[in-house]
């Protein structure tokens, strides 16, 4: 049947730069915020704007993804007409099959995916930012003007202009220049990697630049630059809620201490936008007699016998007596037995510190961040140290440095 | 296993829960944080293996079927079989107010028990806060032939003028049966049998033409001669509701990890209504101690011996001991409870003071304003 809007979310990323942290799991489904994982956050959004039909491509390390997007039922994306579909790279006959090369190569490669619905519109996300933001007033603006695409922005400070991809436009959101981490920025305008294509342009396009063999057959590096050249119409989108890139391990951290400020950021507890997520059963978490927890977020299934201080606990987390965390991230299940001493770290699924251990530290002030990872399922053995900034990725003995 | 057919009796309403059952039967009480009190039933039997669950109904049943929907949280949701909604259809006592006791029920829906796929049945009552393992209680019925199995537990805990207790010989047959009485007798009965679907037929019409209404006293009691009765005894934790100051000690006794370990058995988990709330936010001046608390809340200030259940707000300064705060609870600055039982959307202003007793739990009904 068709739709006026297919959403196709990219999930492909290796997400390097969280190191530890995607070493099972690509990084749309990292855990982000207590109850949700990265990739709730495109897809609320677009259940909350009236999209129904969304692809989620996947490559790299997509069994947890796949599983964890299943029907898409958390969403209400279980449909008989459209909901979530998950796209890996495949083979047709006579083909030469290949994994998805680029941004631009892996909506290429399902161009017969968005064709049986055949829309006007498509709209490409990334898998990779936390912000709640009405698709559907993005699109309005897209029909109003009558763009070929619209790219949504965000103005950032002049220095962290440099590291990212910045739009000049003219007084009426028209762009007329891209500029990929300029040394000189002209505009403030970042992109926020959220498109909006009218589909008719975006197929031409798309088929023209897999003709091109120079090309890396990327948006950014190739789509929007040709169709800048050609004079296409290109529109931004103004966007001023709140916003994080959550690639690398400080600005992960960074963005869920943000959700302790409940009140700002991405606004939790607002009813009117949730942000639905696939979780798991867990009874009420329980605080024990010496319990003690201020300033955190804490999750169904938790046990807090020790103290937490401006924290993130996931579900099914223990916290036995006489431990503390403290500015930390502590993933689902991960244990930290008595008398263990969390800080400025965060711990991945299931990881255990025995009792005793010294994780992560306090950061000097104005210095790095510094921030300590353990790894999913990794012990870290009793009175063993971890430094502030190490990424453990192996069992750490009893008394043992990582 | 899906040769069981569960069905659950969800018509009840214990009159001594005063406010808890003003808008509700006792199977949607909410109960442990984040449950409904039919929670228990719908997931022992799921997590038994039973795929086809009736709910058998009468009134004051619109926030039950709000909370189990299509029965897709309890994975009831089915092309063949799953969660059915039983009303009462085209029956004499349709137009009461109640079904005078379960075979009445049953004799309410006796065209849908001819049509069960499975060959037992089990009944349960939709009150009953336990996680029994009905594989084990099943394998045990068809180990010992018996014609019923009855769970009981040896520990009291309903109100011995709402039970019936139960003696039995050494290999486990019912040999005597005490309806209501005054002081326990022997092992309470839970109310939950397993018989074959034949049998139940059979019963079901022989109490219809005797003008029997009720399982315990026109079965269990006159036929315990003539029938095999077996008891199965379950020693995990058990919580009935037949007054508000039992639900009170009820939900207290989550606070001991053993009754959580029995109850919440991860193995065995209880489903209930997804609702999507964040986790809870706790405040730079909370202080928690002893408590049980689900997602949604934001607790900024002082909570102890208390179950918080989902998104409730406890402002600055609020003192808080030995209380039950249903879903969406407002607590406002330097208010403070004790012994108190909040029901759902109940908004307690700014300062106030309100301090119930042990023995005497206050209970505040839903979308009251303090």
């Amino acid at each position: 049947m068709k739709k006026e809007c297919v959403a196709m979310l990219l999930a492909g990323g290796q997400g390097s730069r969280l190191k530890a942290l995607t070493r099972h799991v690509a990084k749309p489904a990292v855990p982000f915020g207590g109850k949700y994982r990265i990739i709730d956050f495109p897809l609320s959004n677009c259940v909350n704007s009236g999209i129904d039909t969304v692809g989620v491509l996947t490559q790299y390390r997509p069994l947890e993804l796949n599983s964890y997007i299943g029907n898409g039922q958390p969403w209400d994306l279980d449909r008989s007409d459209g909901g979530v579909h998950i796209l890996p790279p495949y083979l047709g006959e006579n083909e030469q099959g290949s994994w998805y090369k680029g941004t631009a190569n892996a909506i290429f490669q399902n161009i017969n995916f968005i064709d049986q619905y055949d829309p006007d519109y498509v709209l490409i996300l990334s898998g990779d930012h936390i912000y709640k933001m009405d698709y559907a007033d993005m699109l309005a603006q897209h029909k109003r003007t009558g763009a070929d695409l619209t790219i949504a922005v965000q103005e950032v400070s002049m220095e962290e202009a440099t590291r990212m991809g910045i739009m000049n436009c003219d007084e009426e959101g028209r762009v007329y220049e891209f500029e990929e981490k300029p040394a000189k920025p002209k505009s403030n305008l970042a992109s926020m990697g959220i498109y909006i294509f009218t589909w008719s342009k975006l197929r031409k396009y798309l088929i023209a630049d897999e003709k091109d063999p120079d090309s890396s057959n990327d948006f950014g590096k190739n789509i929007i630059p040709t169709m800048l050249q050609k004079k296409e119409s290109l529109h931004v989108y103004r966007f001023a809620g709140y916003w994080r890139d959550v690639g690398t391990i400080d600005s992960l951290w960074e963005a869920n201490m943000d959700m302790l400020d409940v009140d700002s950021g991405v606004h939790l507890f607002d009813e009117d936008w949730p942000i639905l997520a696939r979780t798991p059963i867990q009874p009420p978490h329980c605080v024990g007699a010496e319990g003690k927890i201020i300033d955190s977020l804490v999750t169904g299934g938790c046990l807090v016998d020790g103290e937490v201080e401006r924290s993130v606990l996931f579900h099914s987390v223990t916290v036995e007596p006489g431990a503390s965390v403290r500015y930390s991230i502590l993933m689902p299940g991960a244990v930290v037995k008595a008398g263990a001493k969390i800080n400025y770290s965060i711990i991945a699924e299931g990881a255990v510190i025995e009792s005793g251990a010294v994780v992560g530290a306090v950061p000097e002030k104005d210095g790095p961040l510094n921030i300590a990872v353990v790894a999913s399922d990794i012990k870290v053995g009793k009175n063993a140290t971890v430094a502030p900034a190490a990424m453990v990725t192996k069992n750490v003995k009893e008394g043992g440095k990582a | 296993m899906n040769n069981l057919h569960g069905l659950v009796f969800a018509y009840r309403s214990s009159k001594d829960l005063r406010e808890l059952t003003q808008h509700r039967n006792t199977c949607s009480i909410p109960f442990g944080g984040r449950y409904r009190l039919v929670d228990f039933a719908l997931s022992s039997m799921v997590n038994a293996g039973i795929t086809d669950i009736g709910l058998i109904v009468h009134s004051s049943y619109q926030s039950l079927l709000d909370h189990v929907g299509s029965g897709k949280d309890w994975d009831l949701s089915r092309k063949h079989g799953g969660l059915r909604i039983l009303p009462p259809f085209g029956y004499a006592s349709a137009t009461a107010s109640d079904y005078f006791g379960r075979m009445d029920s049953l004799a309410g829906i006796r065209s849908y028990l001819e049509d069960i796929r499975q060959d037992y049945v089990i009944l349960m009552g939709g009150d009953l806060a336990a996680n029994l393992p009905i594989k084990q209680i099943f394998e045990a019925h068809r180990k010992t032939k018996a014609d019923i199995t009855t769970v009981v537990t040896c520990q009291n805990v309903g109100e011995p003028r709402s039970c019936t207790y139960l003696s039995s010989d050494p290999d486990g047959r019912v040999t005597d049966v005490f309806v209501h009485p005054k002081s326990p007798m022997g092992c309470e009965s839970l109310e939950v049998y397993i018989l074959s679907k034949q049998l139940l037929l059979s019963l079901v019409d022989h109490c219809a033409t005797h003008n029997i209404h009720s399982f315990s006293e026109g079965v269990i009691l006159a036929m315990k001669d003539r029938l095999h009765i077996h008891t199965y005894e379950f020693e995990g934790y058990v919580g009935r509701f037949h007054t508000v100051g039992g639900y009170f000690e009820h939900s207290m006794d989550l606070l001991d990890p053993a009754v959580r370990a029995s109850v919440f058995d991860p193995s065995l988990p209880i489903k209930t209504k997804d609702h999507s709330n964040p986790s809870t936010y706790y405040g730079p001046e909370a202080k928690t101690s002893n408590s049980l608390i689900a997602d949604g809340c934001k607790i900024e200030g002082e909570v102890d011996h208390c179950i918080i259940f989902r998104g409730v707000t406890v402002e600055k300064g609020a003192r808080l001991s030995h209380c039950v705060l249903m879903q969406g609870t407002h607590v406002g600055a330097n208010a403070t409870l004790q012994y108190a039982i909040a029901d759902k959307n109940v908004h307690i202003n700014p300062g106030r003071m309100l301090m119930g007793h042990e023995s005497y739990p206050i209970a505040i009904a839903k979308d009251s304003k303090v």
